[in-house]
């Protein structure tokens, strides 16, 4: 940060040229490329704002020829007297929720396997991974029989309480990045006297924000998704989730409101597209290490 | 670095606080949807109107308060509909409470069959035909034959060919919701420019090959649009010779020429080579799992269409009521009897984990019987099964829903007598051999007769397992 | 050995403070296993709670005829044998699977690390770029997302528009066997924001001293992503792979939501055809033996990739 060497007047100008010209190519290309990606999303909102009737004449359009706001109004008022007002609370309780809980004892879970050598660690790591190599299709049935033998369908238990207990997914990512941080870091706060719990909250749980912040956006953002659990678990339109509500919008064989479809699918979007926006300045403030070396 | 955590800290827990906050004056209004449960003194007013007699009856008429569970698929306005007719039929009996769960298409077998293997199966079901064979010899659905006798479920305003397709092993298990039946939609606009004349009740599978190429030599779109080679038209087609695609006993194909199905797969090939009709290629590229809005007879890419004859009212809204159509029954093999039959759009059906099948079966008698219930429903589900209720409502229905109704009672007159419900392991014959076989065929990689020979012997062997 | 102070093994901590007075070999080791299980004990409750018995009893169903609807009935090997033998759906979800797996997950990968690079930097609007290349990813799988993909590949669709000004006579993208899985592989491409996303996390996290170091020393650009940036990712890169490789063999939302499986089955992914079995034919025991093979195959692939990553892996804990 603090090496402002100064280099000759005529130099620096050169070098400022240089660098404008490739900040316009580096502008460009990159915008360029961003259009292609989301040119689907500007399609969806185009979409949600054309009339019923424009919808599937104007398919490729991405201008509507008559703007109405008729679809979102349509699409929030949901399936008898259950509004979209519902369906959000119950999302933002399931990813909020979910979230939170799966991203720390993800962490936790992380921190054992990377840098404690116990017995038995290799098997319980083959273990971890072998829970995502098993399609949910048919592990769900059981699942679902335990929780209903327990009395909790219907509850938020059986959609929050296994957040608790880590993902693997989360444990592994965050493994790879305490793997990444030198050692040298945690043998010097336990020369200062820390134990394996003050190592894991005060070196490696500050120098993993970035994975954490990552695991936080994709955890809020899976649960957001998730349709298949709230689908068997909550058998209550009042409890259903966004994703779900979206699901039950459209029918091949039935008449469908394509235009509040489309309004619902956009404006759903817009909560985990605020939470990337926050979140991702964190990832380009970037992480020294430098502060906790001297 | 400690205060950038602070302030996430603080952007994390003052997120949960405001939805928390926001959850409970959103928990207010959820309950605010749910009926009053109270056994007030309306409920004593309801027990009368309840049918009496049957052995369950008696406690259902004490009007002590009863959670139903109901579950169906659909879309939006059927959610919205069904919705409303059950808060009138919770107006008319306050000690019944009613809970519901409705789904999409494509997710209610995964979630009722979870609730099946977990004992959680709601009271009432929706049911398709194609499942209530399998599902009542798996001893998952309650025969209603008691509960039609006794009157709780009234069915003398219905016609006992309305009610055969719920019967399976004799015993009646499910509830018509509205009947349909396979049509052939016609664009009466394009049959016009094209100067081709509307072929009569008893066209052929020649005669539509003819107009087939008529129109399309005149209007240059696809004569024929989506699934002309579906599964229900190959059972159609054997049961216009008197037989069916399955055997009656449902251990082999119901079938022994399979010159029938050659016949028309061939006429399929020839029409689709000439471009008279839309390419299967074209069809899984753009109208895989197509609404009514998309249908290519609705933006007029085409001029033909099939589906069940209840899905002529989202078709016809889509297109818009300026057009024409005209809706026939199936072309038949030349020689051949009506293809048609009166096909259960959509059942309802008591699971046997029902701890009240006599509430649940009055619920399905106020589907069946009640003029206001049906004026909400909008015979959306199809034509309803009740005379009296189809004639009350029938005048106030729009043009589509009257093309429905004269059409159902059109073909109703001669045609066929409802086939036996799809033995165990129909669906895996028609997903797992008749449909690739089918694509093998429309690709061109397949030669007809060797498709039909490998569709017999696939699909015997699975049906095979049906032998007791 | 341990105690020297500046070599301090792995077996040298315990949890809580360390006590000052010297342990004995066995106890630091019990201390370790003490702490090691504590840490991992909310996955480990976790997976005795909601994973261990549904996969056992997923496990018994394999060799069961359970149709979900009534009860399990043992079959022994009779699923493996009819999927093996009798079955030719069953081969061409595998050849799809491997298919999408050899050329999905490499090209998503390298586009996922090439757009991290690009936006790893300091650059004003970069967040907005980051959150319009994160966008397809966000959109998922949803029922729009089926619709407007084949709007795009449809006869009349953007992509066709394209090729056409190109001279290339229109193609039906979703319908040919040929062309369709592509379609679907694109779309996976398309949405690669969330490795992208852990590749940055990555980036972020590699110390910026070693990059003054480097320059101090002369290198620059490629030298410096060749000699810093590739191998402090590895531990990331090998990441991603066993993830990407993983999911890759389960792929089921964009094949359900826009193809189906058809044509030809060209795009019945092995999970999709696993989902059809168990509930549209409710053959959960079918299913289930579906699945254990995909999970020993995975197993396999993902044993190898471990395998390798002790020659291409760097961490900084060496000998862990």
């Amino acid at each position: 940060m603090a090496q402002a060497t100064l280099s000759p007047t005529l130099a620096k100008q050169a070098h400022l040229r240089r660098e404008r010209t490739r900040s316009l190519v580096y502008y460009v290309g990159v915008t360029l490329l961003a259009f292609i990606m989301v040119y689907p999303i500007l399609w969806l909102f185009a979409s949600s704002l054309k009339p019923s009737a424009e919808i599937w004449t104007t398919v490729s359009s991405l201008i509507p020829r008559t703007i109405t706001w008729e679809n979102y109004t349509n699409g929030w008022r949901g399936f008898g007297g259950i509004s979209f007002t519902t369906f959000y609370m119950n999302s933002f309780i399931y990813a909020i929720v979910g979230t939170i809980g799966s991203v720390l004892s993800s962490a936790i879970v992380a921190y054992g396997f990377s840098r404690i050598r116990f017995f038995g660690r290799g098997f319980w790591f083959v273990c971890l991974l072998m829970t995502l190599m098993l399609p949910a299709q048919v592990t769900i049935i059981p699942q679902y029989i335990a929780f209903s033998k327990l009395q909790l369908l219907n509850t938020w238990w059986p959609l929050l309480l296994p957040k608790f207990f880590g993902g693997a997914f989360f444990i592994f990512m965050m493994m790879q990045f305490i793997r990444g941080i030198p050692k040298d870091l945690d043998e010097a706060a336990f020369i200062d006297g820390c134990g394996h719990a003050g190592i894991f909250f005060r070196i490696i749980l500050p120098l993993i924000v970035p994975a954490l912040i990552t695991a936080a956006i994709f955890s809020f953002y899976w649960t957001w998704e998730d349709f298949l659990t709230p689908l068997v678990y909550m058998n209550k339109p009042n409890l259903y989730t966004v994703s779900l509500a979206l699901r039950s919008f459209a029918d091949p064989s039935a008449a469908t409101d394509w235009g509040a479809v489309f309004a619902m699918s956009a404006l759903s979007l817009i909560p985990v597209f605020i939470l990337f926006v926050i979140f991702q300045r964190y990832l380009v403030e970037g992480i020294s290490t430098s502060g906790l070396k001297g | 670095m400690p205060g950038r955590n602070n302030r996430l800290a603080v952007l994390v827990i003052s997120l949960i606080l405001m939805f928390v906050a926001t959850q409970c004056g959103g928990g207010g209004s959820s309950t605010a949807q749910a009926p009053s449960q109270a056994p007030a003194s309306g409920s004593q007013a309801s027990a009368t109107q309840a049918p009496s007699g049957g052995q369950a009856a008696s406690q259902a008429s004490s009007g002590a308060p009863v959670e139903l569970r109901l579950t169906w698929w659909g879309s939006q306005d059927r959610h919205d509909r069904t919705i409303k007719a059950i808060q009138l039929f919770q107006q008319k009996h306050p000690n019944i409470h009613i809970t519901y769960e409705f789904s999409s298409f494509n997710d209610y077998l995964t979630k009722l069959s979870t609730q099946a293997a977990g004992g959680a199966l709601p009271d009432v079901m929706q049911m398709d035909y194609a499942w209530i064979a399998e599902w009542s010899q798996r001893g998952l659905l309650v025969p209603l034959d008691d509960y039609t006798k006794n009157g709780t479920i009234n069915v003398s305003d219905v016609d006992p060919s309305n009610l055969n397709g719920g019967v399976v092993d004799g015993k009646l298990v499910a509830i018509n919701l509205g009947s349909n039946s396979q049509n052939w939609v016609l664009d009466a606009d394009a049959f016009k420019k094209a100067g081709v004349d509307l072929p009569k009740d008893d066209w052929t599978w020649d005669d539509f090959e003819k107009i087939s190429t008529a129109l399309h030599g005149k209007l240059g779109n696809w004569a024929h649009g989506m699934a002309i080679a579906d599964n229900q038209l190959w059972k159609s087609l054997y049961l216009s010779q008197g037989a069916w695609a399955f055997a009656k006993d449902g251990t082999q194909l119901g079938y022994t020429d399979d010159k029938p199905l050659v016949d028309w797969l061939n006429m399929i090939l020839r029409l689709q080579k000439a471009g008279a009709v839309m390419p299967h290629q074209e069809e899984l590229a753009s109208y895989a799992n197509a609404s009514p809005e998309q249908s290519p007879t609705v933006t007029s890419k085409a001029d033909m269409e099939y589906f069940w004859s209840n899905q002529i009212t989202s078709f016809w809204k889509a297109a818009g009521d300026n057009r024409n159509f005209v809706e026939m029954p199936l072309p038949r093999p030349t020689g051949g009897k009506s293809a048609n039959y009166i096909k259960p759009g959509q059942f309802f059906s008591i699971s046997s984990q029902s701890k009240h099948p006599q509430e649940a079966a009055m619920f399905i008698d106020f589907f069946t019987n009640d003029v206001e219930a049906n004026q909400i429903l909008g015979a959306e589900r199809g034509v309803p099964i009740s005379n009296k209720v189809r004639d009350a409502i029938k005048p106030q229905m729009g043009k589509s829903q009257q093309a429905m109704f004269d059409y159902v009672a059109r073909v109703s007159k001669d045609a066929q007598p409802v086939p036996p419900a799809d033995p165990p392991g129909a669906t895996d014959v028609i997903n797992n051999v008749y449909k690739p076989l089918i694509d093998q065929v429309l690709f061109e990689q397949l030669p007809p007769d060797q498709a039909a020979k490998q569709l017999r012997d696939q699909a015997n062997a699975i049906l095979a397992k049906n032998k007791k | 050995m341990a105690t020297s102070g500046q070599t301090i093994s792995d077996e040298a901590r315990g949890v809580g403070r360390i006590s000052t007075r010297p342990v004995s070999r066995r106890r630091r080791r019990n201390l370790n296993n003490l702490a090691g299980y504590l840490f991992i004990s909310p996955w480990l409750i976790g997976f005795f709670l909601f994973t261990f018995l549904p996969m056992l009893a997923s496990l018994y169903f394999a060799f069961t005829d359970y149709s979900i609807l009534s009860p399990p009935r043992w079959v022994g090997l009779a699923n493996f044998e009819q999927m093996f033998f009798h079955d030719p759906r069953y081969w061409k979800s595998v050849q799809a699977t491997f298919y999408y797996v050899f050329a999905a997950v490499p090209l998503r990968l390298a586009f996922a690390l090439v757009v991290a690079m690009l936006l790893n930097n300091y650059r004003p609007g970069v967040g907005i770029y980051r959150a319009a290349y994160y966008a397809p990813s966000v959109i998922g799988g949803s029922v729009a997302v089926a619709v407007m993909w084949r709007q795009i590949f449809g006869t009349q669709g953007v992509v066709n528009a394209l090729t056409g000004f190109l001279g290339i006579p229109p193609v039906t993208w979703l319908g040919d066997p040929k062309t369709a899985i592509w379609t679907l592989i694109i779309l996976a491409v398309w949405q690669f924001g969330s490795p992208m996303l852990i590749f940055l996390a990555g980036l972020k996290q590699i110390p910026k001293e070693l990059y003054e170091a480097a320059s101090m020393d002369g290198a620059h650009g490629w030298s410096q992503f060749l000699h810093i940036t590739i191998p402090m990712l590895t531990p990331v890169i090998l990441f991603n792979l066993v993830m990407q490789m993983i999911s890759g063999f389960m792929v089921f939302t964009q094949a359900f939501i826009v193809t189906g499986g058809a044509p030809l089955d060209t795009t019945l992914f092995y999970a999709l055809y696993l989902y059809q079995r168990a509930f549209v034919n409710f053959q959960m025991g079918y299913a289930s033996a579906m699945a254990w093979v995909l999970l020993i195959v995975v197993a396999l692939f993902t044993a190898l990739v471990f395998r390798s990553s002790s020659a291409w892996v760097h961490y900084e804990t060496e000998g862990d």
